[in-house]
């Protein structure tokens, strides 16, 4: 399995995109906010450059993440290497673990430099404050992590089977719903009462709004109450356990379907 | 699939009579108990025979259509089709797939066979492309225990000079490593002292130690 994953990270670092998303990350979120009109009310630098650092963690992890895992899924199936590490006794499981780890480990430092940026670049000058915020960015990371790690399993078990586009589309489909489209379907139900289709709809989607806390940055809303934040890592966990289910049900580790 | 009580270091195939392979339907059948040990053995048959299924099978990857067979050995099946990212240089391929002591050994082997390992894999000619495989292959057998390597067609696209330093490294390291090579031989001349022949839906053994791939062209149906 170790094999596996220091093939992975290799081919990762040998690709370079890795460079590119490093530099986005540090830069945009420094960069970009000195584009508004700052000078008017300079209070609005700190939760920009969060709102910035945080909207660049989540492209990242969408358009490189996402397809890393879906690309990773689809060459260890096609290559041959899946059933090279198999027929050593490198199982599906610890295949499609091996590479998930390598791909989730890609966006980690992403998620450091957010967090990072956020604690260094924007930090409330209040003491209060400055403590619920280093608790919001430390749950944003959790909940986000948590958000994407499923969807890149997902991502790597369905594109070892249907290929790396399907592998790509249905996890960021499903990422880009859960994040927006649940909520536009929350207002169409709260517009047309008593429409059970649509509510078992929205009760069965996955609202992954929930991990997006930028909101609680940009007006300082402090960190989630740990009740509630007990209850969305609940909730996450709940998918995680579908999502991989799901994953490890698809995952193959050759394209005739062993 | 189980482990046969043999020596600790000799790898070892045995096929049972009865033994049939296959995807829906059997593909073809042992005659007579099999039993290979340490060595090369060549994997002869015509396109679509069961050779890859043959080694499919015995690598685990499969599952036998009826009969039995064990293997006792550290398995590696290295497919026809075994590629690496394009933008993967073989060097850092070596890197990531073998053990460091064996890494100066492989590079060796690499700077042997004319590979250029700092090239992207992507970049090479497809028998380069097969030697990154073969060396990882050949670098990732366990010392002071039984190897079993299962080569699908490794010699297609390489030269003679390729072949022959390949069939040497394979000969230096025959104590250890049992290898089945499925291959579709080009000369006449080439040695096969054993060979598994698939003809007319049926596996067997083949060879006194002194055939060539003349003597047994014709007995492929």
């Amino acid at each position: 399995m170790i094999s596996l994953f220091r093939l992975t990270m290799a081919t990762m670092f040998a690709r370079k995109m890795w460079v590119v998303v490093i530099l986005a990350s540090i830069l945009t979120p420094i960069i970009f906010p000195l584009f508004t009109p700052y000078e008017t009310n300079t209070a609005l630098l700190e939760p920009a450059r969060a709102q910035t650092a945080w909207s660049c963690t989540w492209i990242v992890a969408i358009l490189w993440t996402l397809s890393q895992a879906a690309r990773f899924g689809e060459s260890n199936s096609n290559s041959g290497m899946g059933s090279y590490f198999r027929s050593q006794g490198v199982g599906s499981l610890r295949q499609i673990f091996a590479l998930w780890s390598a791909v989730m480990l890609s966006l980690l430092p992403v998620v450091l430099i957010s967090t990072g940026v956020c604690l260094i670049f924007a930090m409330p000058a209040d003491p209060k404050e400055a403590s619920m915020w280093v608790w919001t960015n430390l749950q944003f990371a959790t909940l986000l992590l948590l958000a994407i790690g499923p969807l890149a399993l997902l991502g790597v078990g369905v594109s070892s089977r249907c290929g790396a586009l399907i592998g790509y589309v249905v996890p960021t489909g499903l990422c880009l719903y859960g994040l927006y489209g649940v909520t536009y379907l929350g207002m169409t139900i709260r517009l047309r009462d008593d429409n059970k289709i649509l509510e078992w709809l929205y009760a069965l989607s996955p609202q992954y709004h929930l991990a997006d806390l930028t909101p609680r940055l940009i007006f300082k809303m402090g960190h989630l109450p740990w009740s509630e934040f007990s209850g969305f890592l609940l909730y996450f966990f709940a998918i995680t356990i579908v999502a991989s289910s799901l994953a490890t049900l698809l995952f193959r580790t050759d394209p005739l379907g062993n | 699939m189980t482990p046969s009580p043999t020596e600790p270091c000799r790898a070892s195939v045995q096929l049972s009579r009865g033994m049939a392979i296959g995807y829906h339907s059997v593909l073809a059948t042992v005659t007579e108990d099999i039993s290979l040990e340490n060595g090369t053995h060549y994997l002869l048959a015509r396109n679509g025979r069961g050779k890859t299924t043959l080694l499919k099978t015995l690598a685990g990857l499969l599952r036998q259509k009826s009969g039995h067979y064990s293997t006792h050995g550290h398995c590696q099946f290295i497919g026809d089709e075994f590629y690496f990212d394009r933008e993967l240089k073989s060097k850092a391929i070596f890197k990531a797939l073998i053990p460091g002591p064996h890494r100066e050994g492989a590079l060796q082997l690499a700077n042997q066979l004319e590979l250029d390992t700092n090239k992207e894999f992507g970049k090479l000619s497809f028998g380069n492309r097969k030697k990154v495989g073969l060396v990882v292959a050949e670098f990732r057998i366990l010392k002071g225990s039984p190897n079993l390597l299962f080569y699908d067609e490794p010699f297609t696209g390489l030269d003679t000079p390729a072949r022959q330093a390949i069939s040497d490294h394979w000969l230096s390291t025959s104590e250890r490593t049992l290898r089945i090579v499925s291959c579709h031989p080009d000369f006449d001349t080439m040695a096969m002292p054993s060979a598994l022949l698939i003809s007319d839906n049926e596996i067997s053994q083949e060879g006194d130690g002194s055939l060539t791939w003349a003597d047994f062209k014709q007995r492929l149906s």
